[in-house]
Order: structure tokens, then C-alpha cells, then sequence
């Protein structure tokens, strides 16, 4: 569902260039759950805001469910967006004024769904996140982990194609940490496809795919792969070399 | 589409700013639709017709120190003289000058017992049957003077029997409309009217008979005689400064004073209320332009406050267009508010101005128009940074400084 072939990113000043993404190629199939890792500053959240369309990319080609992501304009990015793309943010991003409620329709109101039709999503998607009880609380009223919990509500609220998730337990102490990370591995598991951003090897080694982002280019994503798959690659090589040889 | 509901209830959660400016614009709004109906009504009133070619008139005083000369036979002698000059259409001696506003006013009746009858203020000025002439009006009904009921003289006892009268005046005091050809009297003295002009305004022109203006075919010449002299407009301004050396040519033991045109005297009379509208210009310029600049300040530090919250919203799918559509709702929803507490300060103010100092009443599309205005200006002040947060790239919500 999501391609990146020698995706680029340039960062242009007066005096330096800097390649945040080079030749990155990239396949996300549909119902996965992706751990990107890497060093601080080797292109991760370039990598994210790229594919979730918050910011263009210098070259290459970047199809999400066969469109042409390159060729679309401010508004049609914006869209497409709001409708296949739930973002996770590290700072949950909830807006202060607004109780949760409100904030979970955000999404759905710039995608002009019926107010009866809103409703229902938002309450059924703080049911989720077990919130229900809390609509009208105002985000400083919860804990970070509630509040990451709200976040995902307005995710998924807009029944997005795939979710985003940047350090999505960054901000969060390691018990809040495992429940949100149990709570997007149930909604991985009812089909939603997961791309998260993440420095904790404890949380990657939880995905079943495991990607590393190292200056700008996706390395050998064999570090946080199970043991078993670590085992089969290792067996190949052997092979190969036994065949070469 | 609007979001009017959520961003109502996230105005309600952070008042203060919102109240400041909700303030403002009230007090905007209150002050500044009286300040504009008080202009309007004094541009009214200084555009107002007085009857007279303004730009053609003009008068002088005439002091005469010396006693050596007969002042009836001089003045006389004068006024042809006068009328004589090239350029002069008409010239007169006259008792008092209108709109200069100095003059002479009494009550009028009906009847000569002034007990039980009714009685009708009026200025008055006297002079000879060039008075009219001179002044640049004529008699719409009626006649004249004849120059045999002119009375020029010291001596008192001789008083005129015939007046002619300004329209505002003979139908107050005629509301029937049968004036023309009755009798008034100023004290026990009886006063026939012969002539009507329609228009002629007496010396003061905020008085509130202003337009009651009496004619007596009188003049009693002295040693302070006013002169009225009308010009075609072009060659006034020349014959205004060679009137001295004319007038002192002709005999010298005197003084002209207080050269001035008709237009002249009248932006005198009514230069307190001049600056009063350009200090209600002033005043009216400096509310908005604060409003504005207030409302642009609020819009400029919310964005910055909420740059974080506006990079989510364009994150979550937000079109640039819906950004600058939510900062104008949120000012329109504080500016709405603001527009309905200053148009009832408005109407209240208008009413003490009214009591107080005895202002017309506020007319209420004063109002509704400076609502309006106000409200295309803050609107105006909120399009430019709104532009500015549409502009906030997306990808700040992904930033954790």
C-alpha cells in the first residue's frame, strides 16, 4: 500500500546542504506493523513527515494506494491526509482549548462527516481507548497517558488506512508506555496498518518488522527481527556462500 | 464547516484576550457611530443654506472719530460712491450684518397688549431698500421697500411702520399662511409685513430661531456704522483690500476695521464647532486604527502561541483555507459580540449626549453602518497573519521543540 522508491530529502540553506533522506526504497504492506529505529538525527522523522505527507520530498517516488503523492497539490495532499492517515505524536499534539471530545472530531469535521455520524465515531473510539466516561474532561485534566490515548481515539476516529505513530511512548513512564503499546498491537491486529517511530528497543522489538534508518538510508533491518528470522537469514548466507563456493 | 460550536466553547475556556478585544470593539462601536453622527450632523449644519452668495458679500465697520461732518449725508454719499466701484453689484450701511454673529434679537406679538398674546423671537437688522439687494436676496412675496418709508435719521422718535420678513418667521407666527399684509408689533410700535423672502438667516446661525430674521427700513447713522457690500465673486477679494485707501480717500478722520467676507465671518462664527469635528475625526481615525492594530496584535499572538496546534490541525487535515476560515470565525464570533454590547452602549450614549447636551437624536443606521465598518475592519486585520498561520507547514506537529 505504501512505496518509497529513492525517496530524497534535501534541506536547503544559504551555506549548507543537508540529505536528510537518500535513495530511500521502502514497502509497507497492507495489515503490517513497522518499528522504524535509528540514531538521533539519521532521518526517522523526515522519513515519517514524508509519509504522512507533512512535508514534500526533494526526488523519487512516493505511491500510497497507487497515487502519486508527488503530483498532488497542497489541498489534495490535505485530503488524502484526512482520510487514509492517523497521526500518533510523541507530544499527543491534543489542542488545550478543547475537551476531548472535541478534539477527537477535529479530523472528522474537516472531513465534513454529519454531526450524528461523528458522534457516534467519537464515542465509540473513546470507548476504545477507554476514555468514554471522560468526553467532556479537558486534555490537562488527564494523565500523558490518557492523553496518548485521546490521540489515538482522534486516529482512529477518522478510520484511517494506516496509523503514523512518532515516539508515540516518548513522553510516556514504561507501565503507560506498555499499555499504549498494547493498545495499537490490538489495533494492528484488527487490520490497521502501523508505521512507529521509535528509539526504545524494548518497544521495536514488540513489531514484527523492524526497519533501521541510518544517515538518511534504511539499513539492514536484521537487528530488532526475531530470533528465528535471524537464524534463516543467517542459514542463507550459508548456503549462498556454500553455493558460490 | 465552520466550527462556529467548538471554537465558541474554546473562547469560553481562554477569555481574557478575547474579552480585552470584545471590549474594545464595544467601546468602538459606542463611540465611534456618535462621533460620526455628531460630524454628520455638523457638516449639515455648516453646509446648511443660509440664503445669502456667501462668496460674494462681504462687510466693514467704520469708525468715525472726527464729529466735523454730517454722518447721514457722508454715508449716504458713501454708499453711492460704493456702488459705483467697478466690480460692486450693490453696497448698503446697515444696522447689523448677518452670520457675523453680532446682531440685535426681540420679541414680536401678535398684539400690541403683550399680556395674552403670542409671541414670536427675531433677530433684526435695519437699512435701506439696497439692503436685500446687497445681501443677494429678493422678496418671493410682497414688495420692497419703497425708498419713501426708508427712515435714515438720529432721531428715535421717527420709527418705521413697514417690515419685511424671513419665510421661517412669518409662518411661525402665521401658522394659517396668512401673514402677508398683517400686523406685528415690537412692543406697543405697530409693524406691517409687505414682504416675504424665503430664505434669510439672522446672525447666529446655532441659534434656535435661526432663520427668524426681521428687515426695518431704519438706520440710525453713528460713529460705528457697519457696511455690506456684495461683489461679483471673483473681484470681491481685490475690492475687500483696496477698500481702506477708497474709503479713507474720500474722507480720513475715521478707521475701517473688520474687512471680512460673508464666509470669512460665518467660519469664525463657527470655527469651535470646526475643530470639534476634526477632533472627532482624530478620535474616530484612533479608535480603529487601535481596533485594528489590537485585533491584529491578538491574531499575531494567538498564531504564535498556537503554532504547535495549528501544524496538528493541517496534520490532521486541515486545507489552508480551513486555517484562515478558523481565525476569521474566531474574530467575527468575539467581534459579533462586541458589535451587540457597543450598539446598545451606542444608543445609551446617544441618549446622555441628547439629555445632557442637547444633541439630535442618534440616528440608529449610525450604528448599524459603524457595526459594519468595524466589523470589515477586523476582519481586515485578521486576513494577514490568518494567511500567515495557513501557512505553518504541517510538519511542526511532528517537532518536539
Amino acid at each position: 500500500m505504501l512505496t518509497m522508491t529513492n525517496i530524497s530529502k534535501v534541506y536547503q540553506t544559504e551555506k549548507v546542504q543537508t540529505h536528510a533522506l537518500r535513495d530511500f526504497n521502502l514497502q509497507v504492506n497492507e495489515g503490517e506493523f513497522i518499528a522504524v529505529t535509528g540514531p538521533s538525527g539519521s532521518g526517522k522523522t523526515t522519513f515519517l513527515n514524508i509519509a504522512g505527507m507533512l512535508e514534500n520530498f526533494t526526488g523519487g517516488q512516493y505511491m500510497l494506494d497507487d497515487v502519486d503523492i508527488g503530483k498532488l497539490n497542497d489541498n489534495a495532499r490535505a485530503d488524502l491526509r484526512n482520510q487514509k492517515i492517523g497521526f500518533i505524536f510523541q507530544g499527543f499534539n491534543l489542542i488545550p482549548d478543547l475537551n476531548l471530545y472535541e478534539n477527537v472530531e477535529v479530523p472528522l469535521r474537516y472531513r465534513g462527516i454529519k454531526a450524528a455520524e461523528r458522534k457516534r465515531r467519537i464515542e465509540d473510539c473513546l470507548e476504545k481507548v477507554g476514555l468514554g466516561s471522560r468526553a467532556k474532561h479537558l486534555p490537562q485534566q488527564l494523565s500523558g497517558g490518557q492523553q496518548q490515548r485521546v490521540a489515538i481515539a482522534r486516529a482512529l476516529a477518522g478510520q484511517p488506512r494506516f496509523l503514523l505513530a512518532d515516539e508515540p511512548t516518548g513522553n510516556l513512564d514504561s507501565l503507560m508506555a506498555r499499555q499504549v503499546m498494547e493498545l495499537l498491537e490490538q489495533i494492528n491486529k484488527e487490520g490497521a496498518t502501523i508505521v512507529m517511530v521509535t528509539h526504545d528497543p524494548e518497544l521495536a522489538r514488540r513489531a514484527p518488522r523492524n526497519i533501521q534508518v541510518v544517515d538518511g538510508k534504511l539499513a539492514d533491518f536484521t537487528l530488532y527481527q526475531s530470533r528465528e528470522a535471524v537464524l534463516d537469514t543467517a542459514n542463507d548466507n550459508k548456503m549462498k556462500s556454500a553455493v558460490e563456493a | 464547516m465552520f466550527e462556529i460550536k467548538p471554537i465558541f466553547n474554546a473562547l469560553l475556556r481562554s477569555k481574557a484576550g478575547a474579552l480585552m478585544l470584545l471590549i474594545q470593539v464595544a467601546i468602538t462601536v459606542a463611540i465611534v457611530s456618535n462621533a460620526a453622527f455628531i460630524i454628520q450632523d455638523r457638516i449639515e449644519y455648516l453646509q446648511q443654506d443660509t440664503g445669502y452668495p456667501e462668496d460674494e458679500v462681504f462687510s466693514f465697520t467704520v469708525f468715525t472719530y472726527s464729529d466735523d461732518i454730517d454722518l447721514i449725508q457722508k454715508f449716504e454719499e458713501n454708499e453711492t460712491m460704493l456702488r459705483n466701484l467697478p466690480g460692486v453689484i450693490n453696497a448698503v450701511a446697515a444696522s447689523e450684518v448677518p452670520l457675523s454673529g453680532s446682531g440685535s434679537a426681540s420679541s414680536f406679538q401678535l398684539d400690541a397688549d403683550p399680556t395674552d398674546s403670542k409671541s414670536v423671537r427675531a433677530a433684526y437688522s435695519g437699512g435701506d431698500e439696497n439692503f436685500l439687494d446687497t445681501l443677494g436676496v429678493s422678496v418671493s412675496e410682497g414688495r420692497n421697500f419703497n425708498p419713501d418709508e426708508v427712515i435714515v435719521s438720529q432721531d428715535l422718535s421717527k420709527i418705521p411702520t413697514v417690515i419685511i420678513v424671513s419665510r421661517a418667521f412669518l409662518e411661525e407666527m402665521f401658522p394659517e399662511g396668512n401673514g402677508l399684509g398683517n400686523t406685528v408689533y415690537m412692543g406697543p410700535a405697530p409693524l406691517k409685513i409687505v414682504g416675504v423672502v424665503d430664505k434669510m438667516m439672522g446672525p447666529w446661525l446655532k441659534d434656535r430661531a435661526a432663520d427668524n430674521y426681521i428687515i426695518f427700513p431704519f438706520l440710525q447713522p453713528n460713529n460705528f456704522q457697519k457696511f455690506i457690500v456684495r461683489a461679483n465673486a471673483g473681484e470681491r477679494e481685490a475690492i475687500m483690500r483696496q477698500i481702506e485707501d477708497i474709503m479713507l480717500e474720500d474722507y480720513n478722520k475715521r478707521v475701517i476695521t473688520n474687512v471680512r467676507g460673508m464666509d470669512e465671518a460665518k467660519a469664525n462664527y463657527n470655527a469651535s464647532d470646526i475643530l470639534m469635528m476634526r477632533m472627532l475625526v482624530v478620535l474616530i481615525v484612533v479608535l480603529v486604527l487601535v481596533t485594528a492594530l489590537g485585533i491584529f496584535g491578538l491574531t499575531v499572538f494567538n498564531i504564535s502561541k498556537r503554532t504547535k496546534q495549528i501544524g496538528t490541525r493541517r496534520a490532521l487535515g486541515a486545507r489552508k483555507s480551513a486555517i484562515i476560515r478558523y481565525f476569521l470565525v474566531e474574530n467575527s464570533i468575539i467581534c459579533t459580540a462586541g458589535l451587540v454590547i457597543g450598539s446598545i452602549a451606542a444608543l445609551y450614549l446617544g441618549k446622555a449626549l441628547l439629555q445632557e447636551y442637547s444633541l439630535p437624536e442618534l440616528n440608529n443606521w449610525y450604528i448599524v453602518a459603524t457595526a459594519l465598518f468595524v466589523l470589515v475592519i477586523s476582519l481586515l486585520s485578521v486576513v494577514m497573519p490568518a494567511n500567515k498561520a495557513a501557512n505553518i507547514s504541517p510538519s511542526v506537529a511532528t517537532r518536539s521543540i
